[in-house]
């Protein structure tokens, strides 16, 4: 190609994605008044172009942002007022905190809601690490056969499976305590969090374990020594997921906690807002506190959040 | 002694003639490590979701008040096509894809500007995720304000001059649903959005730079390159939001309507727990879920051939 040519076609390539992504942007932002039209006639004025549609852009975001960040702002705002303040507009008060903590059993309910998301944490992890480093590492009859099982077990929606499954738990006499609850919680994990421990697994290099073996160690060893502390990651990956699931689960706790004692703070929450009497701010002031150890652990582990949400596409 | 894995069968002791015995013997050891270890996963999960759906399948067959319960048989589930009631729940079920467009295309235009990496598209990525770990219960208790009469969405109508419009979408049959669904969309924004960013990071830029180098401008680049290369992703997207749209959306609707009114929004995951917890019809819920669990199992299947296409 003659440096002439090229020339001509760096132009060209210059002009036309300049319009384009003013065009882009406009149309993002539904009609906004962005410079499609004009078109560049030199490479020199492409660099100040691209500038209004990155405009448009960024503002198209910010009302984004807003749309996203305003509801959570409105509760925690509204939470700071008291009954009179909220119909009036202005104003500041902890009253309706007051209100919460001493008409609502809510410390407890965190307690509850904290107890019983741990613990279903805590099984699906060791369950998962286990199982994801079989079924990803060591070679057995039947091998294929079960992770089918499991991971297919993905698919089962909770409704379809929930009156049986409280039949059950009352035959065992586990209802409203937290070993029921805590059961169900784990078992509707574990299937998700295998597919993502055994794609972990799988990951690694068989180099490490392979050594291993030929040094005689045993499975249990190299599971427990190396496996375990090597998927640290994923571990945190499945924690983190099924933490935010579990603490904001409602149909479960609705049903296998009703004890006003064990009932965890999601189930309490839902009850409140179905009161008829209930005070607006002091529901805001409980869903403020219902939101916190999630919203905290979502910004503490947001990588593993993403992580996880993208591994279960198979990646 | 070696290659208990077998992960690659040929260990340098057996390619020196080693011995069978000791190698058959470490497999075994391995099989059973291997049966041990993912024995708790097994249990459980057939203890406490496989064995549940068998018997979901077997209440579907009865007309159960938890008390007495007497055998119906197939019949059961052409009865249930010929309840009113069941057909509107359904309808709400085919009404809420009508929302799949959007809960695709907003993400999708977010992933583009974020994937542009304007200024501050860390903070924006986060806000738009963050309502990932918000509860259902509290989505809702906020959309309960945003759409009551004197709620926010009415100050707003009025902020603008529009006050005459007062709505009640909550109060209304045929909006409730609309409420709800526009409530979803929100709320899988930041889910959808991720897995895009996830696909435009993964995408080979040499395609859409070539296409820009014949000419092309970004609006044919993002149509003509850049989305059929985004196919799988949103597939996967698309599967996830009808799966959580079918499943798991309970607690919303629970807090925002309670399914009305007059089971205006409803739907079959909704009128499982209405029927047997409400109305102690154990058998009839039974029925609806195992019907969930089918049109579940059939997206799904769809999913593993999306995913498999992909590896």
């Amino acid at each position: 190609m003659s440096q002439q040519a090229e020339q001509t076609e760096l132009a060209r390539s210059a002009d036309q994605p300049d319009a384009g992504s003013a065009g882009l942007a406009g149309s993002a932002s539904h009609g906004s008044p962005a410079t499609v039209s004009s078109p560049a006639r030199t490479r020199l004025t492409r660099r100040r172009r691209i500038r209004p549609a990155r405009i448009v852009m960024f503002v198209t975001m910010i009302a984004v942002a807003v749309v996203m960040l305003y509801p959570l702002l409105y509760i925690v705002m509204t939470s700071f007022k008291s009954e009179v303040q909220y119909e009036l507009g202005g104003g500041f008060s902890l009253a309706s905190w007051r209100i919460l903590v001493s008409s609502q059993p809510i410390l407890r309910e965190l307690l509850n809601s904290l107890i019983v998301s741990s613990c279903a944490v805590a099984l699906i992890v060791v369950i998962s690490t286990a199982a994801g480093f079989a079924f990803a590492k060591i070679r057995y009859r039947g091998r294929t056969l079960v992770f089918v099982l499991v991971v297919a077990c993905m698919f089962v929606p909770l409704p379809s499976i929930v009156i049986p499954e409280y039949v059950n738990v009352s035959r065992f006499g586990v209802l409203d305590t937290y070993w029921g609850a805590i059961a169900v919680y784990a078992a509707l994990g574990i299937p998700f969090s295998i597919f993502l421990m055994t794609t972990y697994f799988r990951g690694l290099s068989d180099d490490l374990i392979e050594a291993a073996s030929i040094d005689g160690v045993s499975m249990w060893k190299m599971w427990w020594r190396l496996g375990v502390p090597l998927a640290r990651p994923a571990m945190f990956t499945v924690a983190v997921l099924q933490f935010i699931q579990i603490w904001n689960d409602l149909l479960v706790g609705l049903l296998f906690l009703q004890n006003i004692n064990d009932r965890t703070v999601t189930v309490g929450l839902a009850l409140l807002s179905s009161g008829r009497v209930t005070s607006i701010p002091v529901l805001m002031a409980g869903s403020v506190m219902s939101i916190i150890p999630p919203i905290i652990v979502y910004l503490i582990f947001q990588r593993h959040l993403v992580r996880g949400i993208t591994m279960g596409m198979g990646k | 002694m070696p290659a208990g894995l077998s992960m690659r069968p040929a260990s340098p002791f057996r390619l020196a003639g080693g011995s069978g015995r000791n190698w058959g013997r470490s497999q075994r050891g391995a099989a059973r490590a291997g049966w041990v270890l993912s024995l708790p996963a097994l249990a459980g999960v057939a203890a406490l979701l496989v064995l549940p759906i068998g018997q979901a399948f077997y209440y579907s067959m009865t007309t159960w008040n938890g008390i007495t319960s007497t055998w119906v048989g197939p019949d059961a589930y052409l009865q249930l096509f010929e309840d009113p009631t069941f057909l509107r729940v359904l309808e709400n079920n085919g009404l809420l894809l009508l929302a799949m467009p959007v809960v695709i295309a907003i993400p999708l235009g977010i992933a583009f500007l974020l994937h542009e990496q304007i200024a501050g598209w860390k903070f924006f990525r986060s806000a738009v995720f963050l309502p990932t770990a918000i509860s259902w219960v509290v989505i809702g208790v906020i959309a309960v304000r945003f759409y009551a009469l004197h709620g926010i969405l009415n100050s707003m109508l009025s902020a603008v001059g529009l006050g005459f419009i007062k709505t009640n979408m909550l109060g209304s049959t045929h909006e409730a649903l609309a409420a709800l669904a526009i409530t979803l969309i929100w709320s899988q924004l930041g889910t959808n959005t991720i897995i895009f960013i996830t696909g435009l990071a993964a995408l080979d830029p040499s395609l859409a730079e070539a296409a820009r180098v014949d000419g092309a401008g970004p609006l044919t680049v993002y149509r003509r390159v850049i989305i059929p290369q985004m196919i799988r992703f949103i597939q996967f997207a698309f599967i996830i939001t009808v799966l959580t749209a079918f499943t798991a959306i309970f607690s919303l609707i629970f807090v925002m309507t309670g399914g009305g009114p007059d089971y205006g929004s409803t739907t079959l995951e909704f009128y499982v727990y209405q029927q047997a917890f409400s109305e102690s019809a154990f058998g009839t819920g039974a029925l609806l879920g195992v019907l969930l669990f089918v049109i579940v199992a059939g997206i799904s299947v769809v999913q593993v051939r999306v995913l498999r296409a992909r590896i």
